[in-house]
C-alpha cells in the first residue's frame, strides 16, 4: 500500500513568542510525531482531551503551520508550500468538523455552502453546479430541496451530513474528520458512521479520524495511533491495539471503557491522577507519573519508538515485561439469544422500510 | 431479581408541559418509575428524551411558569415532591436529596472557594459552626480522593481540573448523607480514564453510605456499569423499564433494541451498525399514537393511532409497545391477535 500522507517528526508548540515582561508558557501540543497513512485506509488518532490529537489533524491539512517536521502528501512536501501552491491540493484534502453548527455559515443557504467549493475549484457553474449540489445532498441522504434552507433549520445529524456533503463537493481523496460523530446522539451517530463508511467505499476515500470514543474507533478504523500528551505511544492495526494492547497507557485506556454488559462488571485498576499540563510535560516518558509500571529509567530517559515485526510501533522501555504481566483487553459479551434474535428482526424490518423509502 | 428493600422514591404518572395551550403534547407524558433504598436506577435516553427535565422536576428546579405539572406524584419519604412549597423543598435539597450535574464548572460558584461551597450546605442544613463545617468539608474532600485536600480547600473551582471539580460536586452532594442522589450525566464531560475514576468513586461511596441514586445518562456502557434498575426514555415517555439484566438480555421495545444495535462496541467489528431512522420529533410535532412510531420499523396503523399502555412482562420488567415481543410477529401475514 502506498502512503497518501506522511508525518515526519511533527512538532507544534503554541505561545512560543514571548513578549517583553510577559512570559507566555510554551504549550508543547505535538512533540515529534511520525506516521504514514495508507491510501484507502481509515487511520484513527485517539487520545483524551489535551493530548494534541486535534492539533495534529490540523497540522496534517496545513490548517496550522508546524514548528518543526515535514508533512508529505502523495510524495510532495507540503510543509512550506505557499497558500497559492497549496490550493490545488486543498481540493483533495478536506476536513469534517465536530460541531457542524459552528462550522456552517449561518447566513448562507445549504446550496451556497456546498456549492462554494465547487465554484472555488472551478468544477462546475450555474445549472451544472446546482445539479451537483442536488446530487451531493442525495448522496448524504438529504432531500435536494434542502439547498434553499439555512443551517439552523436542521438537526445535528442533518448538519453533520451537510458538512460531509461540503467536504465531498471538491471531490477529495482524503478526509480528516475531527470528532466527526461525537456531538451526535447514539442513534444519529450510527447513521453518520454508516454514511461515512459507505462514502469511503463508494469514492475510494482515505479517512483520518480524530476521536476519543474507543467504540467508534474500533468500529471504523484499520489502524490506530494512540496519543498521550503530544506523542504517539502506540500505533498498530485496530485488532492489535484492542486485542493485545502493549503500551501501559493503551491498556489503561481500554480498561477504563465502561463494560458493554452488566455481567462483565469487575473491579479493575483505575488510572490515577490527571493529564499533566502540556506546558510542563514530565521528563523521560511523559506517561511515567501515572504509569503503574514506571521504574526509575522512565523518569530519566525518553523511550524510543520501536517497530515490531508486525509493524506495530511502541514507545515504552518495558513493554516486554509488561506484556508478561497479563494486562488484557476489555472483556466482551456475546449478545443474549433474545437480543440477537430481535436485533436481527429489527435490521431486517429496517432494511425493508429503507428500501421502500428509496423507491418512493 | 426482586429486591426486598423499600422504595425511597416513587414517581407515578408524571406529566409536564411548558406550553399554555392544552392542545400541545406534553413534554413528559405519564412518567413512572421507582427507586429502592440504596439502589441505582439509570434513566437512559438521547437528547430530547426528557430525562433531564424529569430530574429537574423532581428537584423542583424548573422555572414555573413556563413549566407546569399537569398530573402525577413523586413520593419521597412520605411527601409528594411535586406539591411541596419551595421552602420545604429547600430543606430537602442538598440535605436528604441532592443532585450532581453534568458540567461542574457551571454548577460551582466561581467566586467562592471549594471549601466554602461544601461547608455552606453543612451549615445550612445542620446548623454546624463554621469551623466544624470546614473540618467536615476537608474530610469530605479526602473521601472523594482529592490529593492534597488541605490546600484544595481554599482553591477556587477554576484552579481544579474537570475530574477534580466533579469530585468536589460529589463531596457537596454527599455532605449531608442524602437518602437519594440524582446524578445527571455526571461523567459525560469527562475523559474515559477520569470517568472510570469517578464512577468507581460514586459506587464505593454509595456502598458506604447506602444512598439511593437516580443516574441519568445517554451511555449504555455507564448503565451496564452502574444500574440495578433501568428506565429507557424516549420523547418524554418511559418506553421500557426493568432490571439491568432484563434490559440488556431481554430488551422488548424496538427503541431499546435499536439503541443496543447502534452503539459501536470495542469488541470485534460485526458489520454496519443498526440505525434508528430520522430524529426525535420536536415537542410540538409529537405524534398522536406511540411517540416512537414514526421511527419504528415495525410500526403498524394502530401504533400511529393509539399510545400503547405499559404492560408487565415479568419481575419488574415493563414495556410500552403494542407489538412486543417482536419475535411473535409473523413476518408476512397480517395480525389481529394480541390486543392486550
Amino acid at each position: 500500500m502506498s502512503a497518501i500522507l506522511e508525518a515526519q517528526g511533527l512538532v507544534k508548540q503554541f505561545g512560543v513568542r514571548s513578549r517583553l515582561l510577559s512570559q507566555t508558557p510554551v504549550v508543547h501540543a505535538v512533540n515529534g510525531v511520525s506516521f504514514s497513512v495508507h491510501e484507502g485506509e481509515t487511520f484513527a488518532i485517539v487520545g483524551e482531551s489535551g493530548c494534541g490529537k486535534s492539533t495534529l489533524g490540523r497540522l496534517l491539512l496545513r490548517l496550522l503551520d508546524v514548528t518543526a517536521g515535514r508533512v508529505i502528501y502523495r510524495g510532495t512536501d507540503i510543509t512550506d508550500l505557499s497558500a497559492r501552491a497549496l490550493r490545488p491540493l486543498r481540493r483533495e484534502m478536506q476536513l469534517v468538523f465536530q460541531d457542524p453548527l459552528a462550522s456552517l455559515n449561518p447566513s448562507m443557504t445549504i446550496g451556497r455552502i456546498i456549492g462554494e467549493p465547487i465554484e472555488l475549484h472551478g468544477l462546475a457553474r450555474g445549472a451544472q453546479r446546482r445539479e451537483r449540489v442536488a446530487e451531493l445532498l442525495r448522496t448524504v441522504g438529504l432531500q435536494p430541496g434542502y439547498a434553499e434552507r439555512f443551517p439552523h433549520e436542521f438537526s445535528g445529524g442533518q448538519r453533520q451530513r451537510i458538512g460531509i456533503a461540503r467536504a465531498l463537493a471538491s471531490e477529495p481523496r482524503l478526509i480528516v474528520g475531527d470528532e466527526p460523530v461525537s456531538a451526535l446522539d447514539v442513534s444519529v451517530q450510527a447513521q453518520v458512521i454508516n454514511l461515512l463508511e459507505r462514502l469511503k467505499a463508494e469514492f475510494g476515500l482515505t479517512l483520518v479520524i480524530v476521536a476519543h470514543d474507543l467504540g467508534v474507533i474500533r468500529h471504523m478504523s484499520d489502524r490506530v495511533a494512540v496519543m498521550y500528551l503530544g506523542e504517539i505511544v502506540e500505533l498498530a492495526s485496530v485488532d492489535a491495539v484492542f486485542d493485545t494492547p502493549l503500551h501501559p497507557y493503551t491498556q489503561a485506556l481500554l480498561q477504563a471503557i465502561p463494560v458493554s454488559h452488566p455481567g462483565l462488571r469487575r473491579e479493575r485498576p483505575a488510572l490515577t491522577g490527571d493529564l499533566p499540563s502540556p506546558t510542563a510535560p514530565p521528563p523521560g516518558c511523559r506517561f511515567h507519573p501515572r504509569c503503574p509500571h514506571a521504574k526509575p529509567l522512565c523518569r530519566e530517559a525518553k523511550p524510543e519508538h520501536e517497530t515490531l515485526s508486525d509493524g506495530r510501533q511502541i514507545a515504552c522501555h518495558f513493554w516486554r515485561e509488561i506484556q508478561m504481566s497479563g494486562a488484557g483487553a476489555p472483556l466482551e459479551a456475546a449478545a443474549s439469544p433474545k437480543l440477537a434474535q430481535r436485533l436481527a428482526l429489527y435490521r431486517e424490518r429496517q432494511a425493508k422500510v429503507e428500501a421502500a423509502e428509496a423507491d418512493a | 431479581m426482586l429486591s426486598e428493600r423499600p422504595f425511597i422514591l416513587e414517581v407515578t404518572g408524571l406529566t409536564l408541559t411548558f406550553s399554555r395551550e392544552a392542545a400541545t403534547p406534553n413534554l413528559l407524558d405519564g412518567v413512572s418509575f421507582s427507586v429502592r433504598e440504596g439502589e441505582t436506577l439509570c434513566i437512559v435516553g438521547e437528547s430530547g428524551s426528557g430525562k433531564s427535565v424529569t430530574s429537574l422536576a423532581l428537584m423542583g428546579l424548573l422555572p414555573s411558569p413556563p413549566a407546569r405539572i399537569v398530573a402525577g406524584t413523586a413520593m419521597f419519604e412520605g411527601q409528594d415532591l411535586l406539591k411541596l412549597p419551595e421552602r420545604a423543598l429547600a430543606d430537602i435539597r442538598g440535605n436528604r436529596m441532592s443532585m450532581i450535574f453534568q458540567e461542574p464548572m457551571t454548577s460551582l460558584n466561581p467566586a467562592y472557594t471549594v471549601g466554602q461551597q461544601i461547608a455552606e450546605g453543612i451549615e445550612r442544613h445542620r446548623g454546624a459552626r463554621k469551623d466544624e463545617a470546614r473540618a467536615e468539608a476537608l474530610e469530605l474532600l479526602r473521601q472523594v480522593g482529592i490529593p492534597a485536600a488541605e490546600s484544595r480547600l481554599d482553591a477556587y473551582p477554576h484552579e481544579l481540573s474537570g475530574g477534580m471539580r466533579q469530585r468536589v460536586m460529589i463531596a457537596m452532594a454527599l455532605a449531608n448523607r442524602p437518602k437519594l442522589l440524582i446524578a445527571d450525566e455526571p461523567t459525560t464531560a469527562l475523559d474515559v480514564t477520569i470517568q472510570a475514576q469517578v464512577l468507581s468513586l460514586v459506587r464505593s461511596l454509595q456502598q458506604a453510605t447506602g444512598t439511593a441514586m437516580v443516574l441519568i445518562t445517554h451511555d449504555l456502557g455507564v448503565v451496564a456499569e452502574m444500574a440495578d434498575e433501568v428506565a429507557v426514555m424516549y420523547a418524554g415517555t418511559i418506553v421500557e423499564c426493568g432490571s439491568v439484566a432484563e434490559i440488556f438480555d431481554d430488551p422488548q421495545h424496538p427503541y431499546t433494541i435499536g439503541l443496543m444495535g447502534a452503539v459501536p462496541t470495542t469488541g470485534k467489528r460485526r458489520g454496519p451498525l443498526a440505525t434508528i431512522r430520522g430524529a426525535v420529533p420536536p415537542p410540538e410535532q409529537m405524534p398522536r399514537g406511540c411517540r416512537f412510531s414514526p421511527r419504528c420499523p415495525f410500526a403498524e396503523p394502530r401504533c400511529h393511532e393509539t399510545a400503547p399502555a405499559t404492560r408487565m412482562i415479568g419481575g419488574t420488567h415493563r414495556v410500552a409497545c403494542h407489538l412486543a415481543p417482536l419475535e411473535a410477529l409473523a413476518t408476512d401475514m397480517p395480525r389481529s391477535r394480541e390486543t392486550a
